[in-house]
């Protein structure tokens, strides 16, 4: 058989039945499947103009999706498996996960984190294995009513992974979670459920590669959902690294829930795609509990990035922080929507959200909004944004020590994203100061 | 003996910053081994005038002639007047975040040197210029400029300097802010660099730091113009009866 999986961008497109094989495992789990595609179906295609969508056409999300069984990943998926494998044998990742559209999951090394009680699977075998703390969690912080495209992929979620950190574990070294959107015409629909018990630790990283490379012969469509539980005290750190190829269209939505005294740091990496559209939210729901999200994107060619983050804060005494860093440069464009929440009853809290934008030529484009819905008055809360091309000072400087030009603004923009990368975990980092420098090359 | 040729030399200098004409005809010749002084009032284009002769894209200089070691260094990039061995430490220098020192330094020197020439010895030349400057060993790796204290900043001009070891330096108000310890071995540092080769143009309020780094000529600088030159004695004269008094004499010549 050799049918050639095909897909068409279609606005109305609706979810006519759910595959036999995603209708699998137990009846609340088909219920809300179905329900999802109900949902899903029934919720007209955001306007646009409407929040969150001003900046991005929601029908670049709306593909026909006929059999796409044989998808197949690129080359580059060997490479990076290969890197990751190498820091797990040195010792300096406490496992790795690849997931290859869903269709094959895999583990390496998890064998000494299994020991301590710590649960990494495929979540269709959770389901079977885990199920009351799967029914438990699952679709909780992200649910069909979430939004139109979190309902597709709660209807349609190829498998995902699942990972359990029992209470009082602390897992010193990142997991890391290597997920493969397939090359032209496929669709992927990753979905990814954390669970992190009182007084544990994670650092996981969960990296988004592959798709499409070539527009003619077809895109790629990926839309994924991450659902993050830091139970009380817990700390939390999650990457998100979205490197995927040059005609890749992606959604992601993330949505944690830190319980009291819960920290959690979110760091967005944003380098990959032609289209993404990302959103990244905490909800703090206990005294003490603390957010950060420190991130960086770096868009070049023609690439569409429109990130949202959203710190909600429905507890009192809780804390938030966003540093969300975005250079640009060709024609690539850049939208970032940050919105700070925080509830009526939510006393004493703090929010602060920062972001900039460092244009390195006149035909990049970047937006900025800050949203604070603020509905009492016993917080402390800032934002601010920049937008520009390259201080002049600064540039003036490095020349003035004899630095020219194109040198000292590769400095200066490596400069800029050291602040952040100095919070990635250090084999990563590695990989991530080489995107930055290809970027910077023939400035 | 042979007549020596000037080191720097710049002739009816006029700088416009913001379509303001700020510095309004300034010369000034520097030989090889000497070093000047600027004094002036503020706002009296001080800084202006070391900003353009560094090629400060806000600093035009729309009018003049500048000669380092008979190079016109008028058309030059910032970049290649530093290379061509001109040097400024700033009166307010900028934070360059996630930049450390001695990366930053080091590009710098590989600018100069070359660049595939060799940098082996880099690492033992900041050691030892830092310790020379008393600038504590853990500045290296700190990001240039971020967070430092107004006198740190200064010692770390001095520091980049040192290393670079420029033919000329212009030393924009390099003693303010500064401690009476941090003056003394900041003055040090530039006295360690100072050699019969070399030349030195420093703009300073105080005559401090005067009594540690010795001028040959004092120029008085007053609304875009050197309205006075003269011996060291000049600043102390200054200190003591303030810029009021060159203004006066100067009226009076005029008047007369
Ligand atoms: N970037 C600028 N934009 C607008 N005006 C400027 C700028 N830089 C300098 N000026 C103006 O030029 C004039 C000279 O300033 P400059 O900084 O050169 O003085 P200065 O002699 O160095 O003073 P100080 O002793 O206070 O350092 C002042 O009127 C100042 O306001
Ligand atoms: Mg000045």
């Amino acid at each position: 058989m050799n049918t050639k999986a095909t897909m068409i961008q279609n606005s109305e497109y609706t979810i006519s039945d759910i595959s036999p094989e995603l209708m699998r495992g137990p009846q609340w789990l088909r219920d809300l499947r179905n329900k999802a595609r109900e949902d899903f179906n029934q919720a007209p295609l955001p306007r646009r103009g409407l929040h969150l969508w001003r900046y991005t056409d929601p029908g670049k999300f709306m593909y026909e999706l006929n059999d796409a069984s044989d998808t197949t990943y690129g080359d580059n998926y060997d490479v990076v498996e290969k890197i990751e494998r190498h820091h797990v044998d040195e010792g300096t990742l406490a496992g790795l996960v690849t997931d290859l559209g869903g269709r094959e999951i895999k583990r390496y090394g998890t064998e000494a984190l299994a020991e301590k009680g710590v649960i990494i699977m495929p979540l269709s075998e959770a389901i079977e294995k885990q199920h009351d703390l799967v029914e438990k969690y699952l679709y909780q912080a992200i649910s069909s009513q979430t939004g139109k495209f979190e309902a597709m992929n709660g209807a349609l979620w190829n498998d995902g992974i699942f990972v359990y950190v029992p209470n009082g574990q602390v897992i010193e070294q990142p997991l890391h979670l290597l997920r493969e959107a397939g090359m032209e015409n496929s669709a992927t629909f990753p979905r990814l459920l954390v669970v992190v018990g009182k007084n544990a630790g994670l650092t996981l990283v969960d990296e988004y590669g592959g798709g499409s490379m070539d527009e003619d012969k077809g895109i790629s469509f990926v839309n994924g959902a991450v659902e993050i539980f830091g139970l009380a005290e817990s700390k939390v750190r999650y990457v998100s690294l979205q490197r995927q190829t040059s005609a890749t269209n992606s959604y992601l939505t993330h949505r944690a829930q830190i319980e009291q005294g819960a920290s959690m740091l979110t760091i967005p990496l944003v380098f990959g795609g032609s289209l993404c559209k990302q959103n990244f939210g905490v909800r703090l729901n206990g005294a003490g509990a603390h957010s950060d999200i420190y991130g960086l994107l770096f868009g070049s060619m023609r690439q569409h990035f429109d990130n949202h983050t959203l710190h909600h804060h429905a507890h009192g005494s809780t804390s938030s922080n966003i540093d969300f860093k975005v250079v640009l440069k060709d024609r690539a464009q850049s939208a970032y929507t940050g919105l700070i929440r925080i509830e009526n009853g939510a006393r004493n809290c703090e929010a602060y959200q920062e972001n900039r934008n460092l244009l390195l030529n006149p035909g990049t484009k970047a937006q900025t909004i800050p949203e604070l819905e603020i509905l009492n008055e016993d917080v402390s809360c800032s934002h601010g944004a920049t937008l520009g091309s390259i201080d002049q000072e600064s540039l003036f400087y490095l020349q003035a020590r004899g630095i020219a030009k194109n040198e000292a603004v590769r400095m200066i923009v490596s400069g800029f994203v050291t602040t952040t990368l100095n919070r990635v975990p250090v084999d990563l980092r590695e990989r991530i100061e080489t995107f930055v420098a290809q970027r910077l090359e023939g400035i | 003996m042979s007549k020596k040729k000037p080191l720097f030399e710049f002739k009816d200098i006029h700088v416009e910053v913001e379509g303001k004409e700020v510095v309004k005809g300034v010369s000034l010749t520097i030989m090889p081994g000497e070093t000047h002084a600027i004094m002036g009032p503020n706002g009296s284009g001080k800084s202006s005038l070391s900003n353009a002769l560094m090629g400060h894209p806000s600093y035009e200089i729309v009018k003049g002639e500048a000669y380092l070691d008979g190079q016109n260094i008028i058309e030059m990039a910032s970049d290649e007047r530093s290379r061509a061995g001109l040097f400024l430490a700033f009166q307010y220098p900028l934070a360059v975040p996630g930049v450390s020192v001695a990366n930053f330094l080091r590009s710098a020197l590989q600018s100069h040197r070359g660049k595939d020439a060799d940098m082996s010895d880099y690492r033992k030349l900041l050691k030892s210029e830092m310790a020379a400057l008393s600038v504590d060993p853990a500045f290296a790796t700190r990001y240039l400029n971020e967070g430092f204290s107004g006198g740190e900043k200064k010692r770390v001009e001095i520091l980049q300097m040192s290393v670079l070891n420029p033919k000329v330096a212009l030393l924009d108000e390099t003693d303010s802010g500064l401690d009476i310890d941090a003056l003394k071995t900041v003055a040090e540092g530039i006295n360690r660099y100072h050699n019969a080769d070399n030349g030195i143009l420093l703009v300073t309020h105080y005559q401090r730091l005067l009594n540690y780094v010795k001028p040959d000529i004092v120029h008085v600088m007053m609304n875009g113009k050197f309205v006075k030159s003269g011996g060291p004695e000049l600043a102390l004269k200054l200190e003591e009866k303030g810029y009021e008094w060159v203004e006066n004499e100067n009226n009076n010549r005029v008047g007369v």
